[in-house]
Parts: C-alpha cells; sequence; structure tokens
C-alpha cells in the first residue's frame, strides 16, 4: 500500500480510513499489532480468497466455500469475491449450498 | 447470593409439542423446518431479496424479515406460510441501509435505525443516523427523527437489532452501553438505564450480550452479561433479565468470563441453562457447552464438541435438541443430556439468517 498513491476522491477517502498497513500473512505480528485487514468486497488481494482475523487461514471455514455467502452478501469479512450490493447481484444465482453447487457459481468479468 | 429469578405464571408449558423452525437462506428463501421430523417440510420465497435478519411477534403469528439488496421488508403469516406484504426502502441510487429495527406491538409499524446512502456519480455520501418509522400499510417510511444526543448515541445497535418495546408499545428500548428508553410518539428520550451503575456490591461495568435468549418471556428480556469489579478487575459473567414494563434488572452472577459466549437459552420449565463458550486463537479454537442450574445459579457441566469455524447456537422450543448451525448448509442437532452430536438437518440451502423457533401447539 505504501507504494499506492491515491488520485480521485474516493481513493483518497479509502486512504483517510487507512491506518496500518496491510500484514496477512507476512509473518506473525508483533506484539500488540493487530493484522489490518480493510473493510469492503475484494479490495484485499493478498493472500488469495480470505484471511481470518490473525491474518491466516487456519480460522476460516472449512471448507471455506461454507463461508462464501456472508462475505458476498454483506461484506462483512473481506474476501476475493464479486460485489453483491452494486455490480454482481447475480453471481451466485443458482447456486444454492456452495459447498455441494460451487460449480454453479457464475463468471465475473471486471 | 439470593437467586433473582421469578418463575412466571407465563413461562411456556412443558409438555408444549415440538414447534417449527424458520431460517433464512440463500437465495431468496426462508425454509421451514419441522422439529419432530427434523426434515424441510415447506419454503417460503421472498420477493425482495436474501434475508438477513428476521424477528417474529409476540404472539408468534407474524414473522418479519429484512432483505439486503434494497432494503427489503417482508411480511409473512405463520399459519399459512406465506408472505403478506413486501417491500423496499430504496428509491433508485438512495440506499436506506437499516441495522437495528423491530417491529412495534400492534404490527403496522416497523422503527428503525437507518442511514442513507445517495449514489453520486463518482462516490457514495452516507447521510446522518436516524430513527426511522416504517408504515407497513404505507410500505415507506414515514418519519425521520434525528437521534436525540447526535449520532455518537447510535451505537449499540449491530446485526439481528437491538431494538425492543414495552409492551404496550409506548415507548422504545434502545440497547447498548446503557439502555436508552424513547418515548414513541416524539422520540424524546424519557430515561436511561446506565449499566455501568453498580447493581450489586463489586459490580462495575456491564455489557449485555448482543444476542438474547431465543425463549423470552413476555415483556422480559434475559440475557448473558459480563462484568468486572473496580479493583482487581476480575471479569465475570452472569444472567440478566430486564423487565421491560417495571424497566428493572435482576442480575445474578454467575462465574469467571470466558473470551465468547453465545447466547443463553433456557428449557421451558426454566430450570436449566444453555450457552456455548469459545476461547483460543481461530486456528486453534475450542468450543464447549457450558449446562447452567438456574435456581441455583451454577454451572453444573461442561463439554467441548467439534464447532465449525463460525457458528450460532440455538435451541429446540422444547428443550430437547441444541442446535448448531449457520455457515453453510446444515443444523447440527445436539443432545441436551449428552452434550453429543445426535444428528443432522440439511436445509440444502447455505443459510443467511438466524432461527427462528415456533412453538408446537
Amino acid at each position: 500500500m505504501k507504494h499506492l498513491r491515491a488520485v480521485n476522491h474516493k481513493a483518497r477517502r479509502i486512504e483517510e480510513q487507512i491506518e496500518n498497513d496491510v500484514v496477512a500473512l507476512q509473518g506473525p505480528p508483533a506484539a500488540g499489532q493487530r493484522p489490518h485487514v480493510p473493510m469492503g468486497c475484494a479490495i484485499v488481494f493478498s493472500p488469495g480468497w480470505e484471511v481470518d482475523s490473525s491474518g491466516g487461514t487456519a480460522g476460516l471455514c472449512q471448507p471455506v466455500e461454507r463461508d462464501l455467502y456472508d462475505c458476498y452478501i454483506s461484506c462483512y469479512w473481506p474476501a476475493q469475491v464479486p460485489d453483491h450490493m452494486n455490480n454482481y447481484p447475480d453471481w451466485t444465482a443458482k447456486c444454492a449450498a456452495a459447498t455441494k453447487d460451487w460449480r454453479n457459481v457464475d463468471l465475473v468479468f471486471p | 447470593m439470593k437467586i433473582l429469578f421469578a418463575i412466571t405464571a407465563a413461562a411456556i408449558s412443558t409438555v408444549a409439542a415440538q414447534g417449527t423452525l424458520f431460517v433464512g437462506t440463500w437465495p431468496h428463501t426462508i425454509v421451514v423446518v419441522d422439529e419432530a421430523k427434523q426434515k424441510v417440510v415447506d419454503h417460503i420465497e421472498l420477493q425482495t431479496g436474501v434475508s438477513h435478519s428476521m424477528q417474529i411477534s409476540d404472539d408468534y403469528k407474524t414473522i418479519y424479515a429484512s432483505t439486503i439488496e434494497k432494503n427489503g421488508i417482508e411480511v409473512i403469516d405463520v399459519a399459512t406460510r406465506k408472505v403478506t406484504n413486501a417491500f423496499v426502502l430504496d428509491e433508485g441510487g438512495k440506499k436506506m441501509r437499516f441495522s437495528a429495527w423491530a417491529p412495534d406491538p400492534s404490527g403496522k409499524l416497523i422503527y428503525m435505525i437507518v442511514r442513507p446512502i445517495d449514489k453520486k456519480i463518482d462516490r457514495f455520501e452516507v447521510g446522518k443516523t436516524q430513527f426511522a418509522v416504517v408504515d407497513l400499510a404505507q410500505k415507506k417510511i414515514v418519519k425521520f427523527v434525528d437521534m436525540p444526543g447526535g449520532e455518537d448515541a447510535a451505537t449499540g445497535g449491530g446485526r439481528g437489532g437491538s431494538l425492543r418495546f414495552s409492551p404496550d408499545g409506548k415507548y422504545l428500548y434502545r440497547m447498548g452501553g446503557a439502555i436508552t428508553i424513547y418515548d414513541t410518539s416524539d422520540f424524546k428520550v424519557v430515561d436511561t438505564i446506565e449499566l455501568s451503575q453498580p447493581q450489586f456490591p463489586g459490580m462495575q461495568t456491564v455489557n449485555l450480550s448482543q444476542q438474547l435468549d431465543g425463549l423470552q418471556e413476555p415483556g422480559m428480556l434475559v440475557s448473558l452479561f459480563n462484568s468486572s469489579d473496580p479493583v482487581i478487575h476480575k471479569q465475570i459473567f452472569g444472567i440478566a433479565r430486564f423487565d421491560l414494563d417495571k424497566r428493572t434488572f435482576h442480575f445474578t452472577p454467575i462465574g469467571p468470563a470466558v473470551p465468547s459466549m453465545q447466547g443463553l437459552h433456557i428449557t421451558p420449565d426454566r430450570k436449566t441453562g444453555y450457552t456455548v463458550t469459545t476461547s483460543g486463537t481461530p486456528g486453534n479454537k475450542r468450543s464447549e457447552f457450558w449446562v447452567i442450574d438456574v435456581p441455583t445459579g451454577k454451572v453444573i457441566r461442561t463439554q467441548e464438541f467439534d464447532g465449525r469455524a463460525r457458528y450460532t447456537f440455538g435451541m429446540s422450543s422444547t428443550g430437547k435438541d441444541l442446535y448448531i448451525y449457520g455457515a453453510g448448509y446444515d443444523v447440527e442437532v445436539f443432545d441436551p443430556v449428552t452434550l453429543k452430536l445426535r444428528s443432522t438437518i440439511d436445509l440444502q440451502a447455505d443459510q443467511t439468517t438466524g432461527m427462528i423457533v415456533v412453538p408446537g401447539k
């Protein structure tokens, strides 16, 4: 994030919201430091699909498809999923149970 | 310590028949589960999108569901399992994002805490947090009221709602760090109950659990609470009961607090309570059932179980089944005596809301 520069109003507002750098899976956090995971859909691109509150993946749902809808619907937890609220409302319209039906999840092209 | 629970005449019968579960699922369906058969017996298709939260009227006849895409409200008749009213609050590019909400006792209005979000050409402009009153007949917001005390007073809403009405509908209670009581006619604050005020010797701070008991008595809220003493700051937990009519609190401290506790569920005979605790880091999380003897206020048993990474705890209408559900398509059914997994209910769709438990007749 240190190498990115905000060039418009929206980006500057995001920048104002971010106090710490993103740490994710760079290693165990130092004492007193918590991983900073910015909120919102699809703005976290490392390490991949999703991280847990400690910056790792051990605490995620097993399998991860169990957690698909809370990331997709409510943007409660950041994950690399399409944006349901604004741009891709039908991404999983043909997929009732993601663990079983994940092949029916649609493709999206940003 | 003297036990402050009062067993009311309104307690649910101990011989009630098994009831019905209503769970919001993907993509826009509420599945109906027969507790006796432990199978999905019906589906209610919503008209405005994915259900995000649900509430039930005090008489168990009406379910209110919120949907997320366009901030919709749907009203469902429990007996016929039909949607009787459905509408959205969004208007064009203006979204009416609401958090805490509650239907009033008359069933005609819904009170909510709303934050309007206006979509501009390059950004969203987020408005101020306000109270809003929705008229279900007119299918729209009919009144906005600024939060008394400013927007900072709006904290404590949270998912699942923390607004409740007095039984006569004249007062609205907002549960946060304090309980703020509003007159529903003009939204003036008529009273504030500071939970930080000592309720018994040694109690300094009190935080009520976001998740309230699934088997409430009419006019009464039952919740877990955490507290710490002012000297060595030892954390304890207990059971809190708040009378919505008399505005009185009763606390029963039970024992040392743990990092996380789910809601308290009490059997229909009011003798046994169950909760679920979690401790440890995400990858090494330990989940336990705690069984509480309500008359003595003591934890009488704990049992570790294989909890999924994220879940919600519930109990059947008869108290004969404990449910672990959420984050997936299934509901795990545990035996309340052995605290072992007994069976699994396949909902055939991923869950998007908490569970509404309607007692049998």
